[in-house]
């Protein structure tokens, strides 16, 4: 038989656990952070869909390599593309360029409603064109662009806001859309850190100190070139390996903590480039860079419940 | 700047449904990192994922495992390349290489990518051949050609230890990871791939001293 002590014990528990859901979903959000993501995730996923350009004839092209066979046998019997659709040359260069222009749109915040969602519908469209070329850069970027799509990310630094301003309409208040996105880019930044540890964990390059050399070492991949470096130290090779894995660590159990998250955030700004550049995956490390600027705590941006200002995010006007 | 007055608060319903469809998402997240994980996923998170979550998380492009590992140091992990050479013109110019010279960045990394996939497809018994010959194929209407062999090399890093003691070249060698001839013969491809030479028995032997 329950005790009266353990009744109320458990409701409470309830009702905190149910308390934090609500502040960490439905507080309202100002739109700093998510415009910010929008900028720069924008930028991205420009740059990720024009590196198709060269090769779009040859990889979707109506004889291309890739051809609607080819991927009927390849890609999940749920998988879809508006680039199946077309069939000649003219056809796909036109999706290409409207796509592209809807990524312009985006970054610029001009018809964000609409925009975010058509530029995060085209961009999983031409991953599900070739999935064969898809990288993990992509696979974040279209996270991205689907939170930009849930939030408010064009009420602030867009277009939309400066045409809003010269018609007369207010400033736009903090919002729950908002607050849901950034909530989301919170939880994928977490899962996509601790998934790539725990898949890194499973190679023994990885405990035994070794994986820097083996992603230095590589023939095209690698950016800067460390391998001088590593031979004449093995223990910065060392160094290298295990920060990188301890930082995918404590970056996806820290965002969870208040006092850790904004300098988590700021440090990820920094350091996921900096890991990307080292592991020959440059966007794949700005991609989630950009998921840290997402991750800044909403109660230190202006417009937000605390109203409190910060030197990163700093109020307009 | 933006007005600091808070907006009108969620209805409970409202509040309830977005609850219900945000812990749904996170469920569909949590299962499509574990059931796409490269070590394989149960059965039973394999059947729940595909069933329940996949028909609406893989169009948006949301099915991700996320399991970047970046190297466990193994051959596949390399650097891959396509060469591909016509075969019905002998005195055709050298063969091409994939990803060229002049190509960088991303552009380049999606072309590594997809030699990858060729090579490391042919273990799956339900897509092998299947890149192959549609890269083959890719090639026969721009190079006015229907027959090509294509090979996808592999760069082998050193050990460092042998880097170190001089017993490997810090620029590594390459590797043939794939070998195959793909010829159209009545609009038909045709693959003829080619056995690894270290699986073939020497035809003489060597002589003993």
């Amino acid at each position: 038989m329950k005790t009266p002590a353990r009744v109320s014990a458990a409701s409470s528990l309830t009702a905190s656990i149910g308390a934090t859901w609500t502040r960490f979903w439905f507080t309202p959000a100002g739109p700093w952070p998510l415009a910010v993501v929008r900028i720069l995730g924008g930028l991205l996923a420009l740059a990720l869909w024009a590196s198709y350009a060269g090769d779009l004839e040859t990889w979707f092209g109506p004889f291309g390599m890739i051809s609607p066979a080819l991927l009927g046998a390849w890609r999940s019997p749920y998988a879809v593309s508006l680039f199946d659709l077309t069939t000649s040359s003219a056809g796909l260069l036109v999706a290409y360029g409207l796509g592209g222009l809807v990524l312009v749109a985006v970054t610029i915040g001009l018809a964000t409603p609409v925009t975010t969602v058509l530029g995060a519908i085209a961009f999983a469209a031409i991953l599900h064109r070739g999935p064969m070329l898809v990288g993990p850069a992509d696979d974040v970027v279209a996270v991205i662009l689907w939170c930009l799509a849930i939030g408010r990310s064009g009420d602030s630094l867009s277009v939309d806001r400066l045409v809003g301003g010269w018609r007369g309409r207010s400033a736009p208040r903090p919002s729950v859309r908002t607050r849901i996105a950034l909530g989301l880019l919170q939880v994928h930044a977490a899962v996509i850190a601790g998934a790539a540890a725990i898949a890194q964990l499973k190679g023994d390059v990885w405990w035994n100190g070794t994986a820097a050399w083996w992603l230095a070492a590589r023939a095209e991949s690698p950016l800067v070139d460390l391998t001088g470096v590593f031979l004449q130290s093995e223990y910065f090779m060392n160094l290298v390996t295990h920060a990188i894995v301890v930082f995918e660590i404590v970056f996806a159990v820290g965002l969870w903590f208040r006092a850790a998250r904004r300098p988590l955030a700021l440090t990820g700004v920094v350091a996921w480039p900096l890991v990307g550049l080292v592991a020959g995956e440059p966007f794949w490390g700005l991609a989630l860079a950009v998921l840290s600027v997402g991750c800044w705590p909403p109660d230190a941006v202006p417009g937000t419940e605390s109203g409190a200002t910060s030197v990163l995010f700093p109020p307009i006007g | 700047m933006p007005e600091k007055t808070p907006p009108p608060p969620l209805s409970d319903a409202l509040r309830a449904g977005l609850t219900v469809a945000l812990a749904l998402y996170l469920v569909g997240l949590a299962l499509c990192v574990a059931g796409n994980s490269a070590s394989g996923s149960s059965a039973l998170v394999r059947t729940v994922k595909s069933k329940l979550f996949s028909p609406w998380m893989t169009p948006p492009w949301l099915d991700l495992g996320y399991d970047t590992r970046l190297t466990h140091g193994l051959a596949e992990d390399g650097d891959h390349r396509f060469e591909i050479r016509r075969l019905d013109d002998p005195a055709a110019p050298e063969p091409v290489i994939l990803p060229g010279p002049a190509m960088y960045g991303e552009r380049a990394a999606r072309w590594r990518r997809l030699a990858r996939a060729t090579a490391v497809s042919e273990r799956d018994p339900e897509r092998e051949g299947l890149l192959p010959a549609a890269i083959g194929q890719g090639v026969f209407v721009p190079w006015h050609t229907d027959d090509v062999s294509l090979r996808v090399l592999r760069h082998l890093p050193p050990d460092r230890r042998d880097a170190l003691d001089g017993l490997a070249d810090v620029a590594g060698r390459d590797e043939q990871a794939y070998a195959a001839r793909v010829r159209s013969i009545d609009g038909e491809v045709q693959l003829i791939g080619s056995t690894p030479r270290e699986e073939l028995a020497p035809l003489v032997k060597e002589p003993t001293r």
